[in-house]
């Protein structure tokens, strides 16, 4: 189904003459993704009456360069005001934060977006070579492997909270109880709802992210003068081109990290529901547990901003796979791509490659396109967007709370989940002040759900056997890896201080 | 051990906030699950249990500090350790209190005349009434630009008020 080298510059070729399509929804993509609650697919609802009204393929490649491009600036925020733009950024903060509040935001944005586009255009050639094999990938996962592909994520947890460990798993199983209010899957028993209905669906995602992350985050800095740390802010001031430079040489030092933490994306992302927020969680997890230097994560450590970003970048080429193949989307984006196709009768499956390649190919080197261009595009404008660190937070903290809140209320149009923001800041705030890692909460508010959602799922298949979740080949190899992940630090640690234990004597 | 005997037992009371919302939580959920089927309640059984446990942790741990005085759990001083000096607490709390406002107006007020209000009343606060030309300057270009760019070009749902309704028969 890979297509010869020549048929694949042709169509690159095709896609570029698209480039009025391509620019505008690069840059409206950037904005939609740096703002919380304007996440590509409400975006692509919001413009269904243009999408609906081009021709499929160039309606296609509009969204997905509107998807592509929303993904990296979905980084923006998470790094320089430690606001995720959407929950696949979730990971991002843990290592960029510290670096922009160190001064270094500059050169945290010039790392996010090279790992963004150099994983972008990897796993994007790597899709286009490996779709045969890699749409195969949602076929052996059903679930239970996704409830051991759950757990790698979770196991964040542990990893976020090496400061204080009870502290840090108190946030984790606090956040996957918050998790798990709403009516379950298969009963649709409403839980602990305190009685609203606007909560039977589920905590709302965006405002616990806009609550967990900036309102607390604003309450917090009322006391600075900026969000910079005082070293920051004479960082800040001799900053020319020199850390957008010194960005993208940490970055290409560190290409090994790309480029595995892209591909894992992209396997992700191959999963139906699986997602960015999972893929950047479980790709921060792995790169610390295979560092040398994991004690350095969560301090403005440079795999730490490498790893997310690459993946939730891998994902994105990942979630068409399913969607051109077996017409199941990957993800909320992915399927509204579905509607629209379906609506100019597209028929999915492996013969689109041959019937409409300029939709299937052609969705591939539209990302390839828009990561060249985003590269050209995006990495100039590191030392202006920097410049928002500066902002004093008597301004910075009312414009904030103001477009967050606001923010928060976008994807459901409830004025309640505005409320849900302003509790979820509240906790947020108490967490922070307190040594409780507010990334660990969200963590089990984004994965809860889906972990309760696999587990009932296999639960009800297997009538309520328990051994179902050890029945299959693939389920106990991702459990014996569960198990070395989660065990493998502890074993370093032993064997490390048993070989210096036996070079003293 | 605390083994400087000159400094100060740290105060744990805010500390034990999270674990005590956590823990009450916890329980109004579980009686919230008595009558669903086990299946449904599986999952949830599990990481509560696991949630307790950890609290249990946590409070042998504290029980066991200040037993060592390396710790108190006192309530003065708790709130200065939470929320600030004096006059940061009173911003705080007079941000929360505006900022709970402001989603109570913005149903009737719409986005652009409540966000007006709150951001100009938000820097106003956290600066002084002197500095009202600076905040009259940022609320209004706020106000403006996020009409323009979400409701005007994007035609996103905001809340509606007077002047989204007004402008909306103008434009």
């Amino acid at each position: 189904m890979a297509p010869e080298l020549s048929v694949f510059l042709a169509l690159f070729a095709d896609t570029l003459s698209y480039w009025w399509v391509i620019i505008p929804a690069t840059i409206l993509g950037i904005v939609v993704g740096a703002i919380p609650g304007f996440s590509a697919a409400n975006t692509i609802i919001i413009l269904l009456p243009i999408t609906l009204a081009m021709e499929p393929a160039t309606g296609m490649i509009f969204m997905v360069v509107l998807y592509t491009a929303s993904r990296l600036g979905a980084g923006i925020p998470a790094i320089l005001v430690n606001i995720p733009g959407t929950a696949g950024a979730a990971a991002t903060p843990l290592d960029g934060y510290p670096m922009a509040v160190a001064g270094r935001g500059q050169q945290a944005l010039a790392i996010s977006f090279t790992a963004s586009v150099g994983a972008g255009i990897i796993t994007t050639i790597a899709a286009i070579i490996l779709i045969p094999w890699l749409s195969q990938v949602a076929y052996h996962l059903h679930s239970v492997e996704m409830i051991v592909v759950m757990l790698f994520g979770i196991s964040l947890i542990a990893t976020i909270s090496a400061a204080d460990k009870i502290k840090g798993l108190i946030a984790g199983f606090f956040g996957l109880m918050i998790g798990y209010i709403g009516a379950d899957v298969v009963y649709e028993a409403p839980r602990g709802s305190f009685g609203f209905l606007e909560l039977y669906d589920k905590v709302p995602l965006i405002p616990a992210l806009v609550g967990l992350f900036a309102i607390s985050e604003a309450f917090v800095v009322i006391e600075r003068n900026t969000i910079l740390s005082k070293e920051g802010e004479t960082g800040q001031q001799q900053a020319g081109w020199g850390p957008t430079l010194e960005g993208i040489r940490a970055t290409i030092v560190h290409w090994k990290e790309v480029i595995w933490t892209g591909m894992l994306g992209l396997v992700i992302g191959v999963i139906p529901g699986a997602g960015a927020a999972i893929a950047s969680f479980v790709a921060y997890q792995q790169s610390r547990l295979m560092s040398k230097t994991p004690e350095l994560y969560g301090s403005g450590h440079v795999p730490g901003l490498i790893a997310p970003e690459s993946a939730n970048n891998g994902v994105t080429s990942g979630t068409l796979i399913p969607l051109l193949i077996i017409g199941v989307p990957g993800g909320a984006t992915a399927a509204i791509m579905a509607v629209v196709l379906e609506y100019h009768g597209v028929n999915f499956g492996p013969d689109l490659f041959e019937s409409e390649p300029m939709i299937a190919y052609g969705s591939f080197t539209a990302m390839l396109v828009t990561y060249v261009l985003l590269g050209f595009l995006i990495l100039p404008l590191t030392r202006y967007f920097s410049r928002v660190m500066v902002v004093p937070t008597l301004y910075m903290v009312p414009i904030l709370i103001a477009f967050t809140l606001v923010g928060a209320f976008v994807p459901r149009a409830y004025v309640f989940d505005m409320g849900v923001a302003i509790v979820f800041g509240i906790i947020g705030y108490i967490a922070r002040r307190t040594g409780y890692h507010v990334a660990a909460i969200l963590i089990g508010v984004i994965l809860g759900p889906l972990l309760e959602n696999y587990f009932l799922r296999a639960l009800r298949i297997s009538q309520g056997d328990l051994g179902v979740l050890f029945s299959s080949t693939i389920g106990n190899i991702l459990w014996v890896l569960l198990l070395l992940s989660v065990l493998a630090p502890g074993l370093k640690r032993f064997l490390t201080s048993s070989r210096k234990t036996r070079n003293a004597d | 051990m605390n083994n400087d005997p000159q400094s100060k037992p740290r105060n744990i009371l805010p500390d034990c906030i999270i674990p005590a919302i956590a823990f009450a939580f916890t329980v109004y959920y579980l009686t919230t699950i008595t009558e669903v089927p086990w299946i449904s309640q599986a999952s949830a059984f599990v990481v509560s249990g696991l949630l307790m446990l950890s609290i249990l942790a946590f409070a042998v741990r504290t029980v066991w500090r200040i037993r060592q005085h390396r710790e108190t759990c006192q309530l003065s001083g708790a709130f200065e350790s939470l929320l600030g000096d004096i006059p940061t607490m009173l911003k705080r709390v007079a941000l929360l209190l505006l900022s709970i406002a402001f989603i109570w107006v913005i149903d009737n007020l719409g986005f652009t005349l409540s966000t007006f209000i709150f951001v100009f009343l938000g820097i106003l606060l956290l600066s002084s009434v002197e500095n009202w030309r600076n905040a009259l300057k940022v609320s209004l270009s706020c106000a403006v630009i996020g009409y323009v760019v979400f409701i005007y070009l994007f035609n996103t749902r905001f809340p509606a008020g007077p002047i989204e309704n007004w402008l909306k028969g103008v434009l």
